[in-house]
């Protein structure tokens, strides 16, 4: 039986996909983490504890491991291991994309400065260190402009500014965040600095693909039909297909390729975030990686695998038999959180199952624990999923769904039975 | 079949007073398992409640109803009232195992041998609710409840030690509503915990 080497932090939501996927393919998995699991001495071969800061220690690891137990495949399931991962797949002479390539995409900066270097459309940017004075910067890539962290994932810290007192708010914002203790302890250079680039227009679209030997087959292409314009970039809704013209899906897979080969990336997933305007299509950031949180219930390929199958059968080498999507129409809501706090009730829910085309209403930030919105926040209250005929049906059932619900949330100092200061988030937010 | 201890009887008749429900039923019932053994449900129903297949038990002043099925893990019970400093309530004494089928026997050894003593570690438990045929019904608790890595501990830990355990089990259904996670041990997050690389 063939055994996978599946990189998953802590705090990720895909561990369950990627665990169903190797059930079903009949393989046996040792999950890598970062902090040791609870069941690691019940099933010794299941599990290492790898810390994807410290690749070199974590290799070594694996690569004892491995002399053990073989390892046939390696994959990250997020962002913070693909570094790993990569590394790991380099020392087992495994199929993987080359640990520079991926470097290059995990830190934004420098994947701007390879698609400059390769003539790729780029927007004006420069790296400020989280200590200096932007406004220099800000002047040469000119307003509006958006700052955001060189590494961190899902909008996370990512700001547009109009103008220099907007500049300057969200500067300190974003240097805040970075500072913070369990983000710079992990962060290395990538938590110095911050990235500032021009802001480019358009409509935003979210690809799905999957490399091999270079070449991109588009697995799907996601609509974000909610407005991004700032002053964070909160993603809501996606749907799939996409309700671009087909040229201009065209354009956007080209890009996408393009980017791809410009980094070095030439095996795996990629989930790739890119703008079309008047101009074109600008790529926004590519990972290495797929598609995050629970998103992926969107989508099924061929007899009706899971996108986690799918990769899985390509970092085994083995079979697959089709890479077409369904014909039906999905999306997904990521829910957002209105306002920081501690969440105390979720209601609606019934309701909103009862809309039709939605599939599942998952609410994953438990009752009692504390939210925070973007930009500071990493989570989403939950997901709703749905189905449909045609990408407007499914985009109309999530909103409907959306607005059956009720969430509950109390300020952080009310829960506590405290008095009724207004939370920090909130304070900062009325800057803009 | 059920020894009904004077102090219990007295609160129930006492309890059937202040529901001024005099002419109410004691319906009994074992309503699962939970990591203390045997879950039991106590209830006034109607006398036009007695479904066909109970078994009535006379008390005197009033009349216990057990279904059908869980008469046979009824059978020996001592349905007492107590009270003292840590409170008060009704306490059965059971003298029936909790499990009789031998795969839930060993399902048992392994969660309360290898898994429970673990996943006690981060704060959490787990519950043996049923085995039908070759399906085992599990619930998560306490910190394993609502965690980001509870489809790790499912799949790696609790699957893979039962299977080895119990070859005869196919199937490992997790019953947990993880969103009611009061304080889940590990926590998702869209983008991971420490997305810096």
């Amino acid at each position: 039986m063939q055994r996978l080497l599946l990189i998953v932090t802590t705090a990720s939501y895909r561990a369950g996909a990627f665990l169903e996927a190797a059930g079903r393919l009949g393989v046996q998995v040792v999950v890598g983490s970062e902090r040791p699991l609870a069941l690691a001495a019940a099933n010794p071969q299941g599990s290492l504890t790898l810390d994807p800061a410290a690749v070199g220690p974590a290799v070594r690891a694996v690569v004892e491991f491995a002399a053990r137990h073989p390892i046939g495949a390696v994959v990250a399931a997020d962002d913070d291991g693909v570094i790993l991962a990569a590394a790991a797949a380099a020392a087992l002479g495994l199929r993987h994309a080359s640990v520079s390539a991926v470097a290059a995409a995990r830190d934004k900066h420098r994947m701007r400065e390879i698609l400059a270097a390769a003539g790729i459309a780029s927007p004006r940017f420069e790296r400020v260190p989280i200590a200096g004075d932007p406004r220099d910067a800000a002047r040469r890539v000119g307003f509006p402009c958006v700052l955001k962290p060189l590494a961190l994932s899902a909008s996370r810290g990512v700001m547009r500014a109009d103008d220099e007192p907007q500049l300057m708010v969200a500067f300190a914002r974003l240097a805040s965040l970075l500072s913070r203790p369990e983000v710079a302890a992990l962060g290395g250079a990538a938590a110095r600095h911050m990235l500032l680039e021009s802001y480019i227009p358009g409509v935003e679209v979210a690809l799905e693909g999957l490399l091999s030997g270079g070449r991109l087959r588009v697995l799907a292409l996601f609509d974000k039909p909610d407005p991004l314009e700032g002053p964070v970039f909160e993603e809501t809704i996606y749907v799939t297909p996409s309700r671009l013209a087909i040229p201009a899906q065209q354009a956007i897979a080209t890009a996408t390729a393009r980017v791809a080969g410009a980094l070095g990336l030439d095996e795996g997933p990629i989930h790739a975030e890119l703008r079309m305007n008047e101009q074109g299509p600008w790529m926004i950031e590519i990972a290495p990686r797929s598609i995050g949180g629970l998103c992926s219930r969107t989508l099924r390929f061929g007899a009706g695998i899971s996108l986690e199958e799918l990769i899985l059968r390509h970092a085994l080498g083995l079979e697959i038999e089709s890479y077409e999507r369904e014909n039906l129409a999905a999306g997904v809501m990521m829910i957002p959180i209105p306002r920081a706090g501690v969440l105390r009730a979720a209601s609606g829910q019934a309701q909103a199952r009862e809309v039709a085309g939605v599939e599942e209403i998952r609410i994953t930030v438990p009752i009692g624990q504390e939210v925070i919105p973007l930009p500071e926040g990493s989570r989403y209250l939950g997901f709703i999923f749905a189905r449909g005929q045609t990408p407007e049906s499914v985009e109309a059932a999530l909103r409907a769904a959306h607005d059956r619900l009720a969430f509950d949330i109390a300020p952080p100092a009310a829960a506590r039975g405290g008095g009724g200061a207004t939370p920090e988030p909130q304070r900062r937010a009325q800057a803009w | 079949m059920v020894t009904i201890t004077e102090a219990a009887s007295g609160k129930v008749l006492a309890l059937l007073k202040a529901e001024k429900r005099t002419d109410a039923a004691l319906r009994m019932a074992i309503e699962g398992r939970g990591p203390g053994g045997f879950q039991y449900n106590l209830r006034f129903v109607g006398q036009d409640e007695q479904a066909a297949d109970d078994v009535v038990i006379d008390a005197g002043d009033f009349k216990v109803f057990i279904d059908a099925a869980s008469a046979p893990n009824l059978q020996g019970v001592t349905l007492n009232y107590v009270q003292g400093p840590e409170g008060s309530g009704f306490r059965f004494d059971n003298p029936n195992p909790v499990w009789t089928d031998p795969k839930a026997v060993a399902v048992q050894k392994v969660l309360d041998d290898e898994i429970n003593p673990g996943v006690a570690q981060h704060g959490g438990f787990v519950t043996l609710l049923d085995v039908k045929d070759d399906v085992v019904y599990i619930a998560l608790g306490g910190g394993c409840q609502g965690c980001g890595m509870v489809d790790v501990t499912l799949k790696q830990g609790i699957e893979v030690r039962i299977r080895e355990a119990v070859p005869e089990i196919s199937r490992i259904v997790d019953t947990t509503d993880h969103a009611g996670g009061a304080n889940p041990y590990y926590q998702p997050s869209k983008g991971g915990h420490s997305p810096l690389v």
